[in-house]
């Protein structure tokens, strides 16, 4: 078995393996990077992140169209095959193939295809597609192999009825309706968009409410838009059994006694790591009770030249954003290069519509910090672009701490919420107080215009607080 | 079709049985089975977002001889329901639609297209060859997260031009008082199984798909529309030929073809594959001829 030496291996191509692998290589160093399937990208580009997102656009297009329809009277047929619905998909993933490929190969990072193993703390085995196999030395690995759904006993995902967040996108056609199982990213995000495209959708969970580590009030707006496009939300429920009901719809039973009916189901029940390939003991690693690799805050694994990334660590929510700063400190950290703080600055981007987006502490988090922390907000229909654009499911919350001055947090749903929230995260970063927003002169008719609105309520806020008579 | 092959030159064919099939492959003189109406229709509905399971119950319904087998097939070891199925309405509460309409789907083209009085051993191969790549294929559909319903359809109709050239070789023969050998007969339907399908495929009028599949599962890189499928269809094919002939497919030959990676599957892949060997076998024994 022919062996090659690299400074680093990284073990995966999706976000986090391939801002390892950069990181690395720039910082001059011998970096080959290790993927399974035939494209770069991972889950994000082919199952994930990227075909979600390309049917969310056809979803929000759709939209428009009907809107249009009013004016036009034309009739759109809403039966249209997937594909249709996907049709731009092959064109942004060759897109993002390509200029993913470009970025390895300008760094000199190696790229191969094949299944990764570890040998021992310092050797990973190749094995490519035909069988054939090859062993890697290396002074750094980092594990980023990401995530799969979680397979949960008593719901048999057959991949023609009941599906998982891999397989939703092979359907034909547009199901008439859809069971949900799951309250997280994963879930809200195809909920409403097959809610908006016409479908039935039902979600069903364990929580009180979908999302629940984001704040209240904002998932509040974004239940309210989903159950406005016919969506149910069944909170606070157990499934005790999925099955057929023998003709032509999936049912699932809850402990309340309920039945609920539909064509096709989506099992979005959270996500194990792609953990069982690698032969970790023979690197001298194990998993913790939850089935993860424990890590520190590095990503450094009990072995310390051996890091792992990305969303096989489990931290909910899995975001692509999180994971590429996962790698990159992985990385930096291995080669003593200064690695920052950002990782407390990663804003949590939700392609729900109305999207979702927070960066900071939220009311709640403030509140259990701060003695009456201030929060402002603006919703949208008190915004000239809401009103302008149709788009007025939005509220902007500001938090700030009990003198009303320093900006604790930032969480938006709404259009755009995922744009927006950069603008809060600057702030954040530099320390901006909350009269910094008021003196901020935004263009007119704009969302950002939301942040001056939640700041002066939060000015007004402030002024009472201050005019209360001082207790004695 | 979308795609197109590269232009080769065909050599001059010798056997004037096959200048014969040429010439009436080229004039469209091939007698073409018909689609049974109901096989039509459930292939519709199959396409139809809006089919109800209801309205599959009734279409079978029309059809007694089919109802009667679509019980028999629903209740063989291979469907593992829990009952004994004692009606069509039963059936379809057991297995669902999507089953449903296969089995029905598959039984209706059996009676038309796979028959061919005094070939029945040639014809039970191409029938078990069907079925087995049908059932190949909804797993390889299922591990590679692919639509599986579709694979299914493309895995059983992609050698439909088989059965048809057979027939119509047999009839020239008889025509022309020659015999027909079983060497120059398996030349012959591996050199004319797909131009012919393409005829059946356009009289039937299938799913785009299923004719990219039947036009393009062995030179799948040609595919444009519909490459996963072409791809899935021609390992199903290979496997189905593995599992229903070793020796003349052994593991070590299956295992060598460039498809697996190309669908990027690993030994380990290839194992789990072959490891469903006892559920296609359930599938073929359930519906014999």
């Amino acid at each position: 078995m022919p062996t090659s030496a690299y400074d680093i291996v990284v073990v995966g191509s999706g976000p986090a393996g391939q801002k390892a692998a950069i990181q690395g290589a720039k910082a001059g160093k011998k970096v080959v990077l290790i993927e399974q399937e035939p494209g770069i990208g991972g889950n994000c580009v082919y199952r994930g992140t990227i075909p979600s997102k390309t049917l969310r656009e056809t979803a929000l297009q759709f939209e428009r169209l009907k809107r249009s329809n009013e004016v036009f009277e034309g009739r759109l047929r809403l039966d249209l095959p997937m594909t249709v619905l996907l049709h731009r998909l092959d064109e942004v993933v060759k897109a993002h193939e390509c200029y993913m490929a470009g970025q390895l190969t300008r760094n000199g990072v190696t790229y191969r295809h094949g299944r990764a193993r570890l040998l021992s703390p310092h050797e990973v085995q190749l094995e490519t597609v035909d069988g054939a196999c090859q062993t890697l030395t290396a002074d750094t690995i980092i594990l980023a192999t990401g995530s799969r759904p979680s397979s949960i006993p008593g719901i048999p995902v057959d991949h023609e009825h009941v599906l998982d967040s891999d397989s939703i996108l092979s359907m034909i056609y547009l199901p008439r309706s859809l069971t949900i199982l799951g309250g997280g990213v994963i879930a809200c995000e195809y909920a409403s968009t097959f809610a908006l495209l016409g479908v039935e959708v039902t979600i069903i969970d364990r929580g009180k409410r979908p999302l629940p580590f984001m704040d209240q009030d904002i998932v509040d707006v974004f239940q309210r838009s989903i159950e406005r496009q016919g969506g149910r939300f069944y909170s606070g429920q157990t499934v005790t059994e999925v099955a057929w009901d023998g003709v032509s719809s999936v049912v699932a039973r809850l402990a309340n006694g309920m039945a609920v009916k539909s064509e096709k189901m989506l099992v979005a029940l959270g996500r194990q790591p792609n953990v069982e390939e690698l032969n970790l003991e023979a690197a001298g690693l194990s998993l913790d009770d939850k089935g993860h690799i424990p890590v520190n805050d590095y990503g450094q694994t009990a072995v310390p030249h051996i890091f792992a990334a990305g969303d096989m660590l489990g931290r909910p929510p899995a975001l692509a954003s999180q994971a590429m700063e996962d790698g990159r400190r992985a990385v930096s950290h291995a080669l003593g290069l200064p690695v920052g703080d950002s990782v407390i600055q990663v804003p949590i981007g939700i392609y729900t519509i109305p999207e979702i987006a927070s960066i900071g502490l939220d009311e709640e988090q403030a509140a259990a910090r701060y003695r009456g922390p201030i929060i402002g907000r603006a919703p949208f229909t008190e915004i000239a672009k809401g009103q302008i654009t149709g788009a007025c499911d939005g509220l902007l919350k500001l938090v700030a701490d009990p003198s009303g001055e320093r900006l604790l947090g930032v969480q938006i749903v709404g259009e755009h919420a995922t744009e927006l929230i950069h603008l809060g995260q600057m702030a954040l970063q530099d320390g901006a107080n909350i009269d910094r927003f008021i003196d901020t002169i935004f263009g007119f008719p704009t969302f950002a215009e939301a942040y001056r609105v939640a700041a002066l309520d939060i000015l007004g806020q402030r002024r009472k607080r201050q005019e209360q008579p001082k207790a004695a | 079709m979308s795609g197109e092959l590269p232009q080769t030159t065909p050599p001059v064919p010798t056997d004037p049985l096959e200048q014969l099939l040429i010439e009436r492959i080229r004039k469209g003189a091939i007698e073409l089975p018909l689609l049974p109406q109901v096989a039509s229709r459930i292939l519709a509905m199959v396409y139809d977002p809006d089919a109800e399971a209801a309205k599959l119950a009734a279409l079978i319904h029309q059809d007694q001889a089919l109802a009667a087998h679509v019980i028999r097939i629903a209740n063989s070891p291979a469907y593992m329901t829990r009952n004994p199925v004692v009606s069509l309405q039963h059936a379809v509460s057991m297995l669902g639609m999507n089953l449903m309409s296969e089995l029905a789907f598959s039984a209706s083209i059996k009676g038309s297209a796979f028959k061919v009085p005094g070939w029945d051993d040639e014809v039970k191969g191409l029938w078990h060859y069907s079925l087995a790549s049908g059932a190949y294929a909804k797993e390889i559909a299922r591990m590679r997260r692919f639509n599986v319903e579709s694979a299914y359809l493309c895995g059983l109709l992609h050698g439909i031009g088989r059965p048809v050239v057979l027939q119509t070789l047999v009839a020239l023969s008889k025509e022309q008082g020659t015999t027909l050998s079983k060497e120059s007969l398996h030349q012959l339907l591996d050199g004319y199984y797909i131009q012919v399908g393409l005829l059946v495929a356009d009289e039937w009028g299938l799913p785009p798909p299923v004719v990219e599949s039947i036009g393009f599962h062995v030179d799948y890189h040609y595919a444009k529309t519909a490459k996963q499928e072409c791809m899935t269809t021609c390992l199903a094919g290979r496997m189905a030929k593995h599992f229903l002939d070793p020796d003349t497919m052994d593991e070590a030959t299956l295992r060598e073809h460039a498809v697996f990676a190309d669908l990027n599957l690993y030994p380990k892949d290839i194992d789990a594959l072959l490891a469903h060997k006892d559920k296609v076998q359930a599938v073929v024994e359930a519906m014999p001829l």
